[in-house]
């Protein structure tokens, strides 16, 4: 099976502090691989150094290629797309425009995305030149996936996508995850939530105190 | 009669302080920097168009009208613009914001004595945008002058609405305001954000120099009270935003053209300082701001 992402000997240090040490990981192609772990356990700060926010030691490879010295926007444009944990929606734009401003330079490409992202997530449709800010939490969470989705990424990162979702939201979540995964797209997922991340994950490892704790596992 | 002409008039100015509150906006959205040497930037626009005003009356014997020298005015102070940021804003972004301060600051001074040596300190005037005098219109005489300010900021905020709303450059430009690093997660390059952001700011400001100059003369030194009145305008609207600025100006330039027209225009503006003041007090966000939204 081929790696989309291949992440090797990762650590990332906020000052003093080893937030994560050495970690090892692979995102096979296509279906959903999840980082299971407690609050403050490194998650996001592994992701946001696979994205590029953060310094790292280590390296990362998107397929072939290392972006571990390519800056945020290079590998943004190399195929990585990052659903921020809080979702970071733009609150005075609307859902059309924050989809839109996600995509590529041409017009023609840009809106079949934008309905792309509409199929996934008809709720969306519906509330187009809604104000992002007015969206629900869930209807928020689903706008920072459809934001990814109109890069048409190689790799998802999504950071805690059940955060602060009430249980029949984070069920809709879940669906279009998994349709998402079953369209072809691949995911690298931090979440807290581990039933959550059971059910939808092809493969989970955790993650504790910096360090991935196991070797991954096929769901 | 004469209240329509004051208010006429009021428009007018306030279209003018306009396109100057926008400009400071316009950068403020794109660094959230307070670029102070932006007051100096409309007296550039102004002595920019005195100077394209000289150049061209050696080349065409009658006098042409100020509104010729408009595309001329926004590309150098655009040009400008992309000076400001390129010495005195990307060099330092990652210090703290007094950084900015001051090195704005030190461009406005640049600019001023700049000015002062190339044109001397006393007071200089540019043509009419489409000729002076006065038209009936509905039974008011007003001045083409006024008008004429009024359809020319009206086109130029227009366009920039257009760009703001409807292009990708402006979903990217507004985005990058809202939330710097997730545009940035998003693949949006920052630094192209930031020089747009400037040479759009301060070619607005170039234009108010040209809109400002013909009925108010101009001088080097008059950057100071321009920023003063662009800072009020925004912080009455609410800080970095875009209406609030536009709305912010006309409040101020009714209340100077109000207060000027029973008394003096120094009075005018000292009381409106003091106005300022006391709206702070009550209204710390401004009349139209909102409660700041937390940045993620």
């Amino acid at each position: 099976m081929s790696s989309a992402l291949h992440v090797s000997g990762l650590t990332v240090r906020h000052g003093s502090v080893v937030a994560v040490r050495d970690a090892t990981l692979i995102a096979p192609t296509g279906g959903i691989t999840s980082v299971v772990g407690a609050n403050g356990a490194g998650k996001s700060s592994l992701l946001r150094a696979i994205v590029g926010l953060t310094t790292t030691e280590g390296t990362i490879h998107l397929g072939d290629r290392d972006i571990t010295r390519l800056s945020i926007e290079a590998r943004i444009h190399s195929g990585i797309a990052y659903v921020p944990e809080g979702r970071r929606v733009f609150p005075g734009m609307t859902v059309a425009e924050n989809l839109l401003v996600a995509g590529p330079s041409g017009r023609r490409v840009r809106s079949a995305r934008l309905d792309a992202a509409f199929d996934l997530f008809p709720q969306l449709a519906a509330r187009m030149t809604h104000h992002a800010w007015q969206l629900s939490g869930g209807q928020q969470q689903m706008l920072a996936i459809g934001r990814a989705l109109m890069a048409s990424p190689a790799v998802y990162l999504l950071d805690e996508p059940t955060l602060g979702l009430a249980p029949t939201v984070v069920d809709d979540v879940a669906n279009s995850l998994i349709r998402l995964a079953d369209s072809g797209a691949t995911i690298l997922m931090a979440e807290q939530n581990a039933g959550f991340a059971a059910r939808v994950s092809r493969n989970l490892v955790t993650i504790r105190t910096g360090r991935i704790q196991s070797a991954p596992v096929e769901n | 009669m004469l209240v329509a002409q004051l208010a006429l008039n009021a428009v007018a100015l306030g279209a003018a302080y306009a396109l100057v509150a926008i400009g400071f906006v316009l950068v403020l959205n794109a660094t959230t920097a307070v670029n102070f040497a932006h007051g100096e930037s409309v007296v550039a626009g102004g002595f920019i168009a005195v100077a394209l005003t000289g150049v061209a009356s050696g080349i065409w014997p009658s006098s042409l009208p100020g509104i010729i020298f408009l595309p001329g005015v926004l590309l150098l102070t655009a040009l400008l613009g992309l000076a400001i940021a390129s010495l005195a804003y990307l060099p330092i972004r990652n210090k703290p914001p007094v950084s900015v301060f001051v090195t704005t600051i030190a461009f406005g001074i640049i600019v001023t004595n700049g000015l002062n040596a190339g044109f001397g300190a006393a007071p200089r005037t540019v043509p009419a945008l489409l000729g002076s005098g006065t038209v009936e219109i509905f039974g008011i005489t007003a001045s083409r002058q006024s008008l004429a300010i009024i359809a020319t900021a009206t086109l130029l905020i227009g366009m920039l609405a257009i760009l703001l709303q409807r292009t990708q450059l402006g979903r990217k430009f507004r985005a990058s305001a809202q939330d710097p690093e997730m545009a940035r997660a998003l693949g949006i390059r920052l630094t192209r954000i930031t020089l747009l952001g400037f040479a759009l700011g301060t070619a607005f400001a170039g234009a108010a120099g040209l809109l400002l100059a013909h009925q108010f003369f101009i001088t080097p030194f008059d950057g100071v009270g321009l920023i003063l009145k662009a800072y009020v305008a925004v912080v009455i609207g609410g800080w970095g935003s875009l209406r609030g600025a536009t709305l912010g100006a006309m409040l101020i330039a009714t209340f100077e053209v109000a207060v000027a027209s029973v008394s003096s225009q120094s009075l005018a503006e000292g009381l409106l300082y003091i106005a300022v003041l006391l709206v702070l007090l009550i209204r710390p966000e401004g009349i139209f701001g909102e409660t700041q939204r937390l940045r993620a």
